[in-house]
């Protein structure tokens, strides 16, 4: 049976800001549809409206011609449509099975046999009795489908579900998704990945500022078209120069290790590497392979031993983050809001927060204000942000601006090497594209950057060298020349 | 020495009385915490029960008014923190810190008119077999109602979370309310009920004490049991069975500390009154000590306000 999806006329607004503006679209089954946009385009909302999470203020939403009242959740789940959220809907300490079991109305035996006939219908294998925060992201998304399966929906709507997956794990999805399709499932794939459409999708449908631009075949694009339609203008293309790199060693790892107490977290386990000036050390891996612990260890969050570290010819891997910058290192962690930036301070108190002994911000215990705010105006300006308020609390600037700020911060006091860890994530390609120029620069200025990234185009863009982290191992050190993304696909996975 | 077998029944018994009201309220607040609701207020809903049951019975002389006249009125103060955190969104700390004061005020208030009354008789059950079994029968017969329930409450609790489907949403919510709430299920009416059970468990706690632990009413009655409920909630993990095991041993080490005060043993009372606290938290937290059982079972939105944005 075909299934007709029609979205007429749709409009939600927020303070502030219009979501969707008068966005109409038709969908039939048979097909992939990309809605393809920018952060903040508005496909999000789009798609909370279709699964119920949010209303809209105006339009109307038709299936097979039949008006849809979406109210809640469990209305779009009444009227078959399937919704994988970006951010996954699970419950991290329920296992598996009553995941599965908790928005079913179907009897213990039954569902597991339910299941197991999904898992082996699509080669999915997912232990029922773990807890989910077991798992990997893969597998977690894998939960998250057969929830829908299990409902045989009409309509799979998938939130960017590549963010968190890597190439292999990608590819099977896409498998996936491909036979849902020859069976009859209406698919809608939300990304801001061009890539991934031209790969996957039959129509795309580009969404900018809430409105959408255009809807196509994917016949007639290519991924230059739909970039120039998502962004509204012509992008240029940034390339790092080439430049003979001095041989003279910045950092250099001897044997680190971190044993964690936390059975939630990863352990280092022998991490040895070292890295010359105006280098930039690309560090691939599926999110939870010890990034974090690893960027934790270098920044001096966490105390390790003093001989593990080596910084322009001192000892460094006993001291604190301020003591390290103090030796002209720089952070930018990966969680802007939690742990780069106070969200309820003002910017330019967060900029105080990065405090040297030579910058003079505070006499006596006192806050000097004036040349705080003044410090304050320099990086706003500097580095692009995108505000005139310093006294702005740093939680209202968009995603884009507060890394910018954060970087700005960072770079303004002219480290010899930045640490960063995943900084783009989540922003929109312009900011992106500015970040890149900005690191790229730096590295220009013989400065050293170690990149730690779950995006693999990232870090073969910016990267001299590349090593994977998996299980809180690293790979060998590769030149980013000899590396393809398959290749760190297969390492982050855990092959060979 | 001869040691009568029946008096070490009638000791256990004893323990084992003066852990009802810590289990009832535990339990409840047990219930409450796993969807992700922290209510302070525990020892407020106690004495308003204990004040309300004591009052009921006096006044109608029914005591199975009392008895559901006091869980009623657990509700009733309940609602108030339900309203306050769930519709308001109110903080849930500060909330219930200014229940459990609430509580103790309004029950000194009403109670002024009961002090020195006399309790009435509460009923016992198999009051015939308490000479049958030596050192059983003090502790299998002979007891109220209320007493039984409480013995098996950990027990109902436990099978209610782990095998029912209510008691996979209850803890569903207290996983991720935002996850909850995308797959349709209503977190502030799940949320409600539990603060509205936990507030009847209370109440039948505070009930327990003053109608038929210590028939009669005196003013702030409850003494603290209130907090040890809720650290003993914290402390178990979450786990129905350990509260079962650190209202024992609290109620064990209250009752032989009056002994061996009575007996006149050379160690400073303050030191003996203090010492169940201190060993059922230590007992309790060696017990509790897998990490990963931890994470498992705390509730990870506890005592975070749940707003649904539209």
């Amino acid at each position: 049976m075909n299934t007709n999806l029609k979205i007429s006329n749709v409009t939600k607004i927020y303070p502030g800001c219009v979501a969707n503006d008068d966005v109409s679209l038709e969908f039939n089954s048979g097909k992939i549809y990309a809605l393809l946009g920018e952060n903040g385009a508005g496909k999000s909302t789009l798609v909370k409206i279709l699964s119920g999470v949010v209303i809209p203020d105006e339009g109307k939403i038709y299936l097979n011609k039949n008006i849809l009242k979406l109210n809640s959740p469990s209305d779009a789940k009444k009227n078959d449509i399937g919704m994988v959220f970006q951010h996954f809907n699970l419950f991290e300490t329920l296992s598996v099975f009553e995941n599965l079991i908790i928005d079913s109305d179907e009897q213990r035996e039954n569902l597991k046999e339910k299941i197991d006939t999904i898992m082996k219908k699509y080669n999915f294998s997912v232990d029922l009795d773990v807890p989910v925060l077991n798992l990997s992201a893969g597998q977690k998304q894998k939960v998250e489908i057969i929830r829908c399966l299990i409902r045989s929906p009409k309509v799979l709507i998938m939130d960017e579900p590549t963010s968190v997956l890597t190439e292999q794990e990608t590819s099977e999805l896409f498998l996936s998704l491909k036979k849902f399709s020859e069976e009859g499932i209406l698919i809608i794939y939300i990304t801001h990945k061009l890539k991934e459409v031209m790969q996957l999708c039959d129509e795309v449908a580009v969404m900018r500022r809430g409105k959408l631009v255009s809807v196509s075949q994917i016949n007639n694009e290519n991924i230059e078209s739909l970039a120039n339609k998502m962004v509204g203008q012509d992008l240029k293309t940034i390339k790092k120069k080439k430049e003979n790199t001095s041989s003279e060693q910045l950092i250099i790892i001897t044997n680190l290790n971190f044993t964690s107490e936390d059975p939630f977290e990863t352990n280092l386990v022998d991490i040895n590497f070292s890295l010359n000036r105006g280098e930039c050390l690309g560090i691939a891996g599926i999110s939870g392979n010890g990034q974090s612990e690893l960027f934790q260890v270098l920044s001096g969050e966490i105390i390790s031993n003093k001989n593990s570290i080596e910084f322009n010819k001192n000892f460094i891997g006993n001291l604190n983050p301020q003591e390290r910058r103090e030796y002209l290192m720089a952070f930018s962690p990966e969680d802007r809001l939690e742990q780069a930036a106070i969200p309820q301070m003002a910017i330019f108190e967060n900029v105080a927060l990065n405090n040297f002994k030579s910058s003079n911000f505070f006499n006596n215990g006192l806050i000097n204000e004036s040349k705080i705010k003044e410090h304050s105006k320099k990086i706003i300006s500097e580095f692009n942000v995108n505000t005139d308020n310093i006294d702005l609390k740093s939680q209202f600037l968009s995603g884009g601006n507060l890394q910018k700020l954060i970087i700005g911060r960072e770079l303004i006091t002219s480290p010899d090497l930045l640490i960063c860890f995943n900084p783009t994530w989540g922003l929109d390609v312009g900011a992106i594209n500015y970040i890149h120029e900005t690191l790229i620069k730096i590295n220009e200025q013989n400065k050293s950057i170690i990149l730690i990234s779950t995006d693999t185009d990232e870090l073969l863009k910016l990267s001299d060298k590349i090593s994977v982290i998996h299980r809180g191992k690293l790979s060998k050190i590769m030149n980013a020349e000899d590396v393809t993304s398959e290749k760190l696909g297969i390492l982050m996975g855990g092959g060979n | 020495m001869i040691v009568d077998v029946n008096f070490v029944g009638l000791i256990i018994a004893s323990i084992m009385a003066s852990a009802v009201p810590l289990i009832l309220a535990s339990c409840g607040e047990l219930i409450t915490e796993r969807s992700g609701v922290l209510n302070l207020g525990v020892e407020g809903m106690m004495i308003i029960g204990a004040i309300s049951g004591f009052a009921l019975m006096t006044v109608t002389g029914s005591l199975i008014i009392a008895v559901f006249g006091a869980m009623l009125a657990g509700v009733l103060i309940s609602t108030i923190f339900a309203f306050l955190t769930q519709t308001l969104i109110t903080n849930h700390v500060a909330t219930g810190l200014a229940l459990t004061i609430f509580g103790i005020g309004i029950s000194a208030m009403i109670g002024k008119n009961f002090v020195g009354i006399p309790g009435k008789e509460f009923p016992v059950l198999f009051e015939g077999l308490k000479d049958t079994i030596p050192l059983l029968s003090p502790i299998l017969f002979g007891h109220s109602i209320v007493f039984y329930f409480a013995f098996a409450l950990p027990f109902i609790t436990s099978y209610f979370l782990k095998k029912t489907k209510i008691g996979l949403i209850v803890r569903a919510v207290g996983d991720s309310p935002e996850s909850a709430s995308n797959q349709g299920i209503n977190v502030r009416f799940v949320r409600y009920a539990c603060i509205l059970y936990g507030g009847a468990m209370c109440g039948l706690a505070g009930a327990y004490l003053s109608m038929i632990y210590t028939p009669q009413w005196i003013e702030n009655m409850t003494g603290g049991r209130g907090w040890i409920a809720l650290a003993l909630v914290v402390f178990s993990t979450w786990n129905p069975i350990k509260i079962l095991i650190g209202a024992m041993i609290f109620g064990g080490l209250t009752i032989i500390q009056f002994h061996m005060q009575a007996i006149g043993v050379r160690i400073p009372v303050q030191f003996l009154t203090a010492l169940p606290y201190i060993v059922t938290i230590i007992v309790l937290v060696v017990i509790s000590r897998d990490s990963r059982k931890i994470r498992l079972s705390t509730p990870s939105s506890l005592g975070k306000s749940f707003h649904k944005d539209n």
